[in-house]
């Protein structure tokens, strides 16, 4: 910290200030897209639905509903914030702090587009795996800080099925490195863009596949929302929290939700990229910007995030556990072991 | 980038082919519903490695991290023969402790391959890997009776203090490391002779540091709390693998690292040593004096056996710790035997693990009385058994290289073990027998009580041929 | 740079959120919870502890696979040949933990 200091005050550092400047507004940016972003991804999911129910969605706010998560957000806001009364009140109040910033540094390594990204990490992968787990610790202790069984169930179920998960996660992305030789994310979308499909997602197809469970899984979103499963555990991990700590935990997860959408994008569907042979073939859609498609993809994943919520029942604990550990690791280890071959194979190794 | 080269695999073949085969037996355990088989199968796997050790060049590999020499390969045979001994006295013992669970065979093969690591460490890094596979291995043994007390009771304070003991070794590797930007034995020696650290504080902190690991791990006084509760609780057969394989292990490190790291300062850590020499010898002993539980009095045996062998590192010649080689394998073999008859006497429903079972055992089974006396003489060191070859030159070595005084002592503390080891003899042949005692006798433990039996025979009446094997052993060291 | 960009981004995030903390906190009184019922801390099932000593096999399993993927290109055929025997051995490890039954939930 002090040499950072020193290089500030130092004359002449103008270039480096300059540079922080530029940060900072990036990361202003950034995070006030993806909170309005967040709070518009609620309201797409109630009108998206709604819609698959064949109901009408909210409406009342504003022209068609549009101002509902404002409303929703302000409500939050001055709301009573209640703190039981034998809750563990530094860990309480800690653990939506853990999560929503946890959620929110991951913001830090996406590369929105080419060449936009708050941090451009070497390691931005790997940053983003440990992020997600950092989150779990909000999860765990918000359960075990309430004093309540519904809170306490719901705490134990999200961290092993978050753990559990998240292996196979990092080993479905595992072939993705071995592919891209980088754990930059930029590079990764890079190393895409110059690979004949385009895609990672084609080459990657068992990948994909568990990254895309996996990521339901880690967001506790359904088909594996044990954690907060309403009809057992009234709202697991967050049951005893309210007000603005429980809108911690709503953005924090509609944040992880993004986080992980962005992922897949980054990782498997090429970013701010689109296939070559796609541009090759018809020309002016290399003209659209990149942030374009990447927002497309990740917006086309959240809408399959709806999809699936409206569609699918909730697996039982014992189901989700099995299919964590006797399907999605096996297959996320063989797809290490075909990409590895293979990769081998085209450099003339074996 | 620095190009991969394939290091010399050959070298290694043996922990190897170990790690392989206790990986199978792993398998086979979730498909043999006989656990019998399991046994067969690691002394199968025993004496396939034990053909790969022969077949194995005398090398360096891994830049040095692994030896594969004569030192070595001693103490690895004494492993293997630990191995096959320790199952074959098992077999049975699990049926009647109902513990009979695959697991027990791939530990004992995974705890195995530990001590060979161990054995052949070139770098404190694969010593520290090789201790704790060893270490962790025999924690889950020593509590593998799940539904007893006093086996849990055992497997919790030997973790306890095998981590604490462990915490002691690294402690004392960073600090070595610290001091000499390397792991590697011979560049430690080199460093601390280049530069002229022997008096330096850190090198001796951190010997002291190993020293105590060391002593933990082979049950030193005063580090021995352990072994009397692990040694009790654990199963029997668990009891006859820990008191041998884990402390050659232990013997095999500490006569590698005192030897060549700390070759340097050898005055100041026989100054470490003899009094633990002697605490050794003398807790062990007169602790053992009155013991009731035979297991216990074993371990207070086997505490007091681990002072006479250091007496063989202290010498610090190449001459004692060959004797010191010997003196292991000559251990192992009357110790398994011994504890081999005390399995014999464990039946449904009849413990036998205290001194009064043995009264008059020579009315009842002469044959099982016999063996025992043997054992029994051997662990004294009374003349034409092998525990006295063994005692013998470990003592020789002590004095040729100046020790004189610290052999007397040895001496005396080996007069008064006689007490408590020729008290069972006294009881088996001089006494009425109580109860109807019945044996659980196989053919496997049969082999086993005949392999040590004759070898501890025919190791006390020639021992010239074990004996110039740990010299041409040493000899390379 | 890039480590300083990082430090100073999650510090301003942090800094961000936290300016909401006072509002979050103003006019608020106390007020207990639900009427609990018996202990809410209780005695859970070891599956739990199963579940977590198995994730950090697997955890530290995929810790040493990330940076061999990266460098996959540089290592060569050695490495790969060895990434599979140690991708073998643990899979061993996996087939005895299935066979014993810890993936079963009951």
């Amino acid at each position: 910290m002090n040499t950072i200091l020193e290089t500030i005050i130092a004359p002449g550092s103008i270039d480096f200030a300059l540079a922080i400047g530029i940060i900072l507004v990036k990361i202003a940016v950034v995070i006030a897209i993806a909170l309005l972003h967040v709070a518009y991804a609620t309201y797409f999911e109630r009108k998206v639905i709604a819609h698959m129910q064949v109901r009408l969605g909210p409406r009342e706010v504003g022209p068609y509903g549009l101002f509902q998560p404002f409303a929703d957000g302000i409500k939050l806001f001055f709301k009573e914030d209640i703190i039981p009364a034998k809750a563990d009140k530094p860990l309480f109040y800690l653990s939506p702090v853990i999560f929503f910033i946890a959620a929110l540094t991951s913001l830090a390594v996406l590369p929105f587009f080419d060449g936009f990204v708050i941090a451009d990490l070497n390691i931005g992968l790997l940053f983003l795996l440990a992020m997600s787990s950092l989150g779990a610790y909000g999860i765990i202790l918000s359960g075990w800080s309430s004093n309540s069984k519904f809170s306490f169930l719901g705490g134990l179920r999200a961290a092993s099925q978050v753990i559990s998960y998240e292996i196979a996660m990092g080993l479905s992305l595992v072939g993705v490195m071995i592919m891209a030789g980088s754990l930059n994310l930029s590079d990764i979308v890079r190393a895409q863009h110059a690979y004949p499909t385009g895609v990672f997602v084609i080459p990657q197809f068992l990948g994909f596949f568990v990254f895309v469970v996996a990521a339901f899984a880690e967001t506790n979103r359904l088909p594996f929302d044990l954690p907060e499963a309403e009809s057992e555990l009234v709202a697991g991990y967050f049951t005893e929290y309210s007000g603005f700590r429980f809108a911690l935990f709503f953005l924090g997860e509609y944040t992880g939700m993004l986080i992980m959408s962005s992922l897949l994008a980054l990782c498997f569907l090429g970013g701010w990229t689109i296939p070559r042979f796609i541009t090759d073939f018809i020309p002016f859609l290399s003209a659209v910007p990149g942030i374009v498609w990447f927002l497309m993809k990740v917006y086309a994943f959240m809408f399959f995030y709806y999809w699936v919520r409206a569609t699918l029942p909730r697996y039982r604990y014992d189901q989700l556990m099995a299919i964590g550990w006797k399907l999605l690791i096996p297959l996320a280890l063989i797809n290490i072991l075909i990409t590895g071959l293979v990769k081998a194979w085209i450099k003339g190794l074996l | 980038m620095p190009e991969f080269v394939m290091p010399d695999l050959a070298p290694v073949m043996p922990e190897i082919v170990m790690t392989i085969l206790a990986l199978v037996t792993l398998i086979a355990d979730i498909i043999f519903k006989r656990k019998e088989t399991l046994a067969i199968l690691s002394i199968a796997s025993v004496v396939l490695v034990f053909f790969v050790l022969f077949g194995t060049p005398f090398k360096t590999t891994f830049n040095g991290m692994f030896i594969a020499d004569g030192y070595s390969l001693f103490f690895k045979l004494i492993f293997l023969l630990n191995v096959v001994l320790t199952v074959l006295i098992s077999m049975r013992y699990l049926v009647i402790e109902r513990v009979n669970f695959g697991e027990y065979y791939s530990l004992i093969l995974f705890a195995t391959l530990g001590m060979m690591l161990m054995a052949s460490a070139g770098d404190l890094i694969v010593l520290y890997l090789g201790l704790e596979l060893m270490a962790l291995s025999t924690y889950i043994l020593a509590g593998f009776i799940t539904y007893d007390m006093k086996s849990n009771e055992a497997a919790m304070k030997y973790f306890l203090l095998g981590a604490f003991a462990s915490a002691f070794l690294l402690y004392g590797i960073s600090m070595i490391y610290g001091l000499t930007g390397t792991t590697d034995l011979n560049a430690i020696s080199e460093y601390i002779i280049l530069n002229g650290l022997t008096a330096n504080p850190v090198v001796m902190l951190s010997m002291i540091l190993f020293a105590v690991a060391f002593s933990f791990k082979i049950a030193a006084v005063p580090f021995h709390m352990w072994a009397p509760d692990a040694y009790e609780g654990a199963p029997t057969s668990v009891t006859a693998f820990m008191s041998v394989g884990p402390k050659a292990a232990g013997f095999a490190v500490l006569g590698r690292v005192f030897l060549i790291a700390f070759g340097s300062v050898r005055m100041d850590w026989s100054a470490v040593l003899i009094p633990i020499a002697i605490l050794t010898m003398g807790v062990g002993n007169i602790v053992a004096l009155s013991q009731t539980n035979i297991k216990r009095m074993l371990a207070y045996s086997s505490i007091a056996h681990a002072g006479y062998a250091l007496l063989g590192i202290i010498a610090g010649t190449g001459e004692g710790l060959a004797s010191v080689m010997n003196y292991l394998l000559i251990y192992a073999f009357m110790n398994i035997g011994a504890f081999a008859v005390i399995i014999m006497l464990r039946t449904e429903g009849f413990k036998g693990d205290t001194i009064t079972d043995y009264e008059g055992l020579a009315k009842s089974h002469p044959l099982a009385a016999a063996l025992m006396l043997v054992f029994m003489f051997s662990l004294t060191g009374i003349p034409p058994t092998a525990g006295f070859m063994g005692k013998l030159y470990i003592f020789m070595s002590a004095v040729y290289a100046g020790y004189t005084w610290l052999v007397v002592v040895a001496v005396i503390f080996s007069a008064i073990s006689a007490y408590f080891y020729l008290r069972i003899v006294m009881y088996m042949y001089m006494r009425e027998p109580k109860e109807s005692v019945s044996l659980a006798a196989t053919p496997a433990l049969g082999i086993a009580l005949a392999i040590t039996a004759a070898a501890v025979i025919i190791i006390g009446v020639l021992p010239s041929a074990v004996v110039s094997f740990a010299r041409a052993a040493v000899a390379g060291f | 740079m890039i480590a300083t960009a990082f430090a100073l981004g999650a510090l301003v995030v942090g800094s961000i959120f936290r300016l909401k903390r006072p509002y979050a906190e103003k006019l608020m009184p106390y007020e207990s919870g639900n009427p609990p019922v018996g202990e809410p801390r209780q005695r859970f099932s070891v599956k739990f502890y199963i579940i977590a000593m198995l994730f950090v096999v697997f955890d530290v399993e995929a810790v040493f696979l990330y940076p061999w993927a990266i460098v996959f290109d540089k290592i060569g055929l050695y490495a790969f040949i060895e990434m599979v025997i140690f991708i073998v051995i643990l899979f061993v490890g996996y087939i005895y933990a299935w066979k014993k039954e810890a993936f079963v939930w009951d």
